[in-house]
């Protein structure tokens, strides 16, 4: 499988506090890995380096070949990223802000059409688009904003809490959908979420982050085994506190 | 293209119905005051030629002076009414009346000047407001200064003098007022010369004013809503340079400042020409008879500015702008909430105010040099008063300050580049009160 995104020993200190301590995995084309640790373990440090967002102190991490410390603009073109909690432009329409966002991927005319349809299919708003998005509510912001972060096909979608504030139906949906991009389209993902129900749906493979350091990287039938649990939520509680009584 | 789409969406967010209603209203206002402006001072102009009296008095001397009235009334050199009022209940007898003032001759009035005394003659006026502008055909002043003539001129009768003596005694100067400015000069007086300078030096600081606060607010809104709104991230996880998002967003606020400071400039000069031309009007017919006119008297003094002159103040205008949108950006990327983007605006509206208030009242030329240092350390100061400096031939400080301006320019955007290419743009805050919420916040978000 090839690689679509090594991480690389990457480090980031802040004043007083190493947010990421030597943080390496790897995903690979048609990926889904899911980032997961308490809070204020270091995974959106690490998720913010690779959208080449935060600059490392130390390591590198290299996407469809790029690295994000020297070549951060070829990095941008491979890659889509999604925060916890983002926002849209209130004032814009959907469809208005989809071409937006489409327009700073592609200058193709043709190019950037497809982007919006494809979105416009994804995101399922209808002639919501064509309604201001300040009058969406949070659920159909998220969703603009999924569609948005999958329509131009990048080789990885980095998604932070991807299904916040879906109700269970939508949440449902998307997760499916993100399942589908990956087999049918060969797209990578890098998620993160707190909920362990999600990610043993979604991910192909996990890593389990704690005070900055990635402890464990596999797939979840491996890990439950590893640490003989009946399900992530064990594997993740067992790996956490492990790594709190060394 | 990718900088035109930028582009596109900053404009589009600024250019919004708002913003259009909010300018035609202020272009409304100020043409609407400058009618009231230039009605009242017609109004009080005109006014100040009507006289209410009341003869109380049944002497040779105020019967002389009501006939003496009576003609000028005729001959429409003065509005006169005559008014029957006896008692000292004065606010009865200017209700009554329905008149806004009052002169009252009283009784024995004649008979004091006939003793040589100064008579008294009562004057009440009906103040209705602390409106400068209303009171203006109230005050009684030009009334008073009418009968004086009058009884000075019956007085110059009584004691056998000729209209000629009098005429002398009443003006027995004639003055050739003539202004200097460095080696020039001009048969004009300087009172013209200050009010029409005057006049063209309040436009330009009022643009400059406009131009900073709308410049700096748009850009700190634009930059702080996308923190706000939790956008910023996304943009700048797009294939687009950080350089391109904020040079998209300077210049969507220099388009929508310079649109501002035009309409400022359009509806200031209806407000301003509707109350001067009315009073310039009224003084050039009565009193004032120049010896050349001021606009040819501001060219002999070097007064008038040149193309060349205006394309430097154009310069500095430009300048000024680019110094406010630098600022702005460092300003706008320590905002985290809409509380603080409102605080955040203070020190470049301080730094706007102090000049522009000197500029209005004193010359920073002719201040202590500490203190002319430190104004002139603000860097707007040399914008305000760039017009003066030009005018008055102080090149060597005009040409310093855009020099100034410019290195101020460069630090500052070095300094915004910097701030905007680093991690700082995520995790930058000074949120005064709530700072260490903050902190405490952030410091979470660091570190997962």
């Amino acid at each position: 499988m090839n690689k679509v995104l090594e991480v690389k020993a990457l480090s980031k200190q802040y004043s007083k506090v190493l947010a990421a301590n030597k943080v390496s995995f790897d995903i690979g084309e048609g990926e889904i890995f899911a980032l997961i640790g308490p809070n204020g373990a270091g995974k959106t440090t690490t998720i913010r380096m690779i959208s080449t967002l935060l600059t490392p102190t130390d390591g590198d991490a290299i996407v469809n070949g790029y690295s994000i410390v020297k070549e951060p603009e070829k990095v941008r073109e491979c890659i889509t990223y999604l925060p916890d909690e983002a926002g849209a432009y209130k004032t814009m329409t959907g469809i208005a802000y989809l071409k937006f966002m489409a327009g700073l991927f592609s200058t193709d005319k043709n190019v950037i059409d497809g982007y919006i349809k494809r979105a416009s299919d994804i995101c399922g708003l209808g002639d919501r688009l064509n309604d201001k998005i300040g009058t969406y509510s949070r659920g159909m912001i998220r969703k603009l904003l999924l569609a948005r972060a999958v329509m131009t096909k990048p080789k990885l979608a980095i998604l932070d809490e991807a299904t916040s504030g879906l109700d269970v139906l939508n949440a449902i949906e998307i997760r499916k959908m993100i399942k589908r991009l990956a087999k049918e389209e060969g797209m990578s993902f890098l998620l993160s979420s707190h909920n362990m129900l999600e990610i043993e749906f979604v991910s192909d493979r996990v890593g389990i982050i704690s005070k900055g350091k990635l402890m464990v990287t596999g797939g979840i039938p491996e890990l439950k085994e590893r640490y003989n649990a009946a399900n992530l939520e064990e594997v993740f509680e067992r790996v956490v506190i492990e790594n709190e009584v060394h | 293209m990718k900088f035109i789409n930028l582009l596109k969406k900053e404009l589009s967010e600024l250019l919004n119905k708002q913003m259009f209603i909010g300018l035609i209203l202020t272009t409304l206002i100020f043409m609407f005051v400058g009618n009231i402006m230039e009605t009242t001072i017609s109004d009080a102009v005109n006014e100040t030629y009507s006289l209410n009296i009341c003869n109380n008095d049944d002497g040779d001397m105020s019967d002389r002076l009501m006939d003496m009235l009576s003609q000028m009334g005729e001959n429409d050199a003065l509005t006169l009414k005559v008014v029957e009022a006896q008692g000292e209940d004065y606010a009865d007898i200017i209700n009554d009346n329905d008149i806004s003032s009052l002169i009252i001759i009283p009784e024995g009035f004649s008979d004091t000047l006939a003793e040589g005394k100064p008579a008294e003659l009562i004057s009440i006026s009906r103040m209705t407001s602390a409106a400068t502008m209303s009171n203006l055909s109230n005050d009684t002043s030009g009334a008073v200064s009418v009968i004086e003539k009058c009884i000075t001129n019956l007085l110059a009768e009584n004691s056998g003098l000729t209209a000629e003596d009098l005429a002398l005694m009443d003006a027995p100067i004639s003055v050739s007022e003539n202004t200097v400015i460095d080696d020039k000069s001009a048969a004009v007086s300087m009172d013209n010369v200050m009010s029409k300078v005057m006049m063209q030096n309040m436009i330009l600081p009022l643009i400059v004013f406009v131009l900073i606060m709308m410049t700096s607010q748009t850009l700190m809104s634009a930059i702080s809503n996308e923190k706000i709104d939790k956008t910023l991230e996304t943009l700048l996880s797009a294939p687009v340079s950080r350089t391109a998002v904020i040079s998209a967003k300077m210049i969507a606020a220099a388009v929508v400042a310079l649109i501002n400071a035009a309409v400022y400039m359009v509806g200031f000069s209806v407000f301003v020409s509707g109350a001067t031309d009315t009073v310039s009007e009224e003084l050039s017919t009565s009193v004032v008879t120049q010896a050349i006119s001021v606009e040819v008297a501001l060219a002999q003094l070097g007064l008038s500015l040149g193309i060349t002159d205006y394309l430097f103040i154009g310069i500095q205008l430009f300048l000024t702008i680019m110094i406010c949108l630098s600022v702005s950006l460092i300003l706008g990327a320590m905002v985290n909430d809409t509380k603080s983007s409102q605080t955040m605006i203070m020190p470049i509206m301080m730094l706007a105010m102090v000049p522009y208030m000197i500029s209005m009242l004193a010359d920073v030329n002719a201040m202590p040099t500490a203190v002319r240092m430190l104004v002139y350390a603000i860097p707007f100061t040399h914008t305000f008063s760039a017009m003066s400096n030009l005018m008055f031939g102080n090149d060597a400080i005009f040409f310093g300050g855009l020099i100034y301006q410019a290195v101020f320019f460069a630090i500052c955007m070095f300094f915004a580049l910097r701030l905007f290419k680093s991690d700082k743009i995520f995790t930058i805050s000074l949120n005064f009160g709530q700072k260490a919420k903050f902190k405490k916040n952030s410091g979470n978000n660091n570190e997962e």
